[in-house]
């Protein structure tokens, strides 16, 4: 079997899924001027309750909208922490991980008595997924660049004081877009498990840590992003398929190893949003 | 008086985590008041119980300083966990392969690993220095390079694949290795290490003109490098001894408790170093109690689970939420803020 073929790239184009996903999240959150690196955690939060429900309604659909709902949910807390409680963006995101990976292993215990897997439990065509997160990414590089309120996006994480002039309500904003990077992570969740079909504590990877590069790699748009998302997808199948040939702790190490490797000669930074990570204080400078 | 507010600030915190926890339990169906039990129990209910916690303290100590000094110069070294894999397997294969008189082979050994951090530490530190790449994926990227670069070494195939049953090296010399307190306990002098370097660092951070340099960078880049401190520099300085302080930690663990390097030892001890680091408030005298904090929790929980109460994993949750109450400074001071701004309102009417 040649390792280059139509099927390398159809699962690469599957693969690329969940890291365009968490990318097109974490663009509109940091656009608006919240960091969250909890994508990581809260795409396994999707995944876990996907499963959660899968197993017991048996019903996929239901199982998405439960990956999505607690997505938000924990997109919201790290809003609720970082805009108006004013914790570091990072350090909350990195909690949201934490707290994410202890509930993974705690629940399944709980739940199944195994430890970070779940059974397997209904699930619904993959496919779907790559189709609405290409969809999904096509609408947003229209909203963010064509439309008003894509524009009041930008302005809320450029210039916040400016936007609270104009009258757009800048904290309510940052948490509104910030609910919607976690659902979208809830949705990459949702993939990873539908891919596979049952849960596992290992399931995300880091591929949400590569979602956050995919969105560098981007330069805060969409379709850049996905582009960059294309390339790990890329990475993710060759390395699959490279364990037939070369010890297997080197292909897992690839995509780590290029993803590295890619943000270093990446030099392009300039549309850092200038509000990114800082709190807003209506009376403050 | 900054410090009764601090603490008082962590205790209220950890009350309210320990409420939610209990929450938890209860909606888990299982009985709070035994959890808890269990848990000091596990903890702290006899001596070899305390050794045990310690035990885990220990590398939880390298790790929170190894997070805690990144932080200070506002980095995240989100990377410990493969930095340590790295101290740990270096440190081993000085342990077996240099022949040294005792205890100097065994601060060779350490020094080997630290090395070895400092090296995974510096190259993102330089990489964000240099080309401004964010540090907090690239050390999360690294950390797994080096997790399953490790595990090749001593699999069937890697050329340190030391013993038939499992996927480990050689044992290390006995003059390598780092004396325990107790014979059948394991914990070993890296506490003692552990904790001098916790002092060691707080002079460092704020003692020394480096330190003073390090903060400053970390509070605020650009006033650093208007007041001439070379930012650069001071960052990569601080994820270099970020790297070397969890490779050091890394050694010792396998000086001192395992004797060997063995694929995937660590049940997350570069995690906890986060945890460690952000519930000491960056602080490095307090990682020490935060450490055992965490170490305790660690211990405690495998009490809960031999107890049959709860899984060991309930105790990450709670170590989860504990994360979430120290981290949101306004939290304790939001009422107090509700006020004040409604008084400015009040008062800035016309």
């Amino acid at each position: 079997m040649s390792i280059l073929s139509l099927d390398l790239f159809l699962s690469a184009l599957r693969l690329a899924t969940p890291i365009a996903l968490v990318a097109l999240g974490e663009t509109f959150s940091e656009l608006s001027g919240v960091i969250n690196v909890g994508v990581e955690g809260t795409a396994l939060a999707g995944a876990l309750i996907n499963a959660i429900v899968a197993y017991h309604s048996g019903s996929p659909f239901l199982a998405v909208l439960g990956a999505l709902a607690v997505g938000a949910f924990l997109g919201l807390v790290h809003a609720t922490w970082a805009v108006y409680l004013r914790a570091d963006h990072v350090v909350s995101g990195v909690a949201v991980n934490l707290l994410v990976a202890g509930i993974a292993l705690f629940s399944t215990r709980i739940l199944w008595g195994w430890r970070g897997t779940s059974p397997a439990a209904a699930t619904m065509n993959p496919w779907i997924f790559v189709a609405i997160a290409f969809l999904l990414v096509g609408l947003s590089q229209v909203y963010i660049f064509r439309t008003p309120w894509g524009l009041r996006l930008r302005v809320v994480g450029e210039h916040p004081h400016a936007a609270d002039t104009a009258g757009i309500n800048v904290n309510r904003a940052r948490l509104l877009y910030t609910v919607l990077n976690g659902a979208l992570c809830g949705l990459a969740g949702a993939f990873l498990f539908n891919n596979l079909g049952r849960f596992t504590d290992g399931m995300v990877g880091g591929r949400g840590f590569i979602g956050i590069a995919a969105m560098v790699v981007g330069n805060y748009r969409p379709l850049p992003a996905l582009a960059a998302a294309y390339f790990f997808g890329l990475v993710d199948a060759l390395q699959m398929r490279l364990q037939t040939y070369i010890p297997s702790q080197f292909s897992i190490i690839l995509p780590y190893l290029l993803t590295v490797v890619v943000l270093a000669g990446f030099l392009g930074r300039a549309n850092v949003p200038k509000a990114l990570g800082k709190p807003y204080l209506k009376e403050g400078r | 008086m900054r410090l009764a507010r601090e603490l008082g600030l962590i205790l209220a915190s950890l009350a309210l985590a320990f409420g939610v926890g209990a929450l938890v339990a209860q909606l888990s169906g299982l009985s709070p008041g035994a959890v808890y039990r269990e848990l000091w129990r596990g903890a702290f209910g006899d001596q070899y119980r305390v050794f045990q916690t310690l035990t885990q303290a220990t590398p939880i100590m390298f790790t929170s300083l190894s997070f805690l000094i990144a932080f200070r110069a506002g980095l995240f070294n989100i990377g410990a966990e493969g930095q340590m894999y790295l101290g740990a397997f270096f440190g081993a294969w000085a342990g077996f392969t240099l022949i040294l008189p005792q205890y100097l082979h065994t601060v060779v050994a350490l020094l080997v690993g630290a090395l070895a951090g400092a090296l995974w530490g510096f190259i993102p530190g330089w990489l964000r220095a240099r080309r401004g790449t964010n540090e907090f994926v690239s050390t999360m990227m690294l950390s797994y390079v080096a997790i399953y670069f490790t595990s090749w070494l001593v699999s069937p195939r890697g050329p340190y694949h030391g013993t038939q049953w499992a996927n480990q090296t050689v044992r290390i010399l006995p003059s390598a290795e780092l004396p325990r307190f107790v014979r059948g306990m394991q914990l070993h002098w890296g506490l003692v290490i552990a904790g001098l370097l916790c002092a060691l660092f707080w002079y460092f951070l704020f003692r020394t003109p480096r330190g003073y340099e390090l903060r400053a960078v970390g509070q605020n880049p650009r006033a650093a490098q208007y007041a001439g401190i070379d930012v650069s520099r001071a960052m990569i300085l601080a994820l270099t001894l970020a790297g070397a302080l969890a490779g050091l930690g890394g050694a010792a663990e396998i000086l001192g408790t395992h004797r060997r390097f063995i694929e995937f030892f660590s049940p997350g001890y570069g995690w906890d170093g986060i945890a460690g680091g952000l519930i000491a408030r960056a602080h490095p005298l307090a990682v020490i109690p935060a450490a055992v904090l965490i170490g305790a929790l660690r211990a405690g929980g495998m009490g809960m689970d031999r107890a049959g109460v709860a899984p060991s994993d309930f105790a990450s949750v709670l170590q989860g939420i504990v994360i979430f109450f120290v981290v949101a400074p306004e939290l304790f001071r939001i009422f107090r803020r509700i006020r004040r701004e409604r008084r400015v309102l009040v008062h800035s009417q016309p």
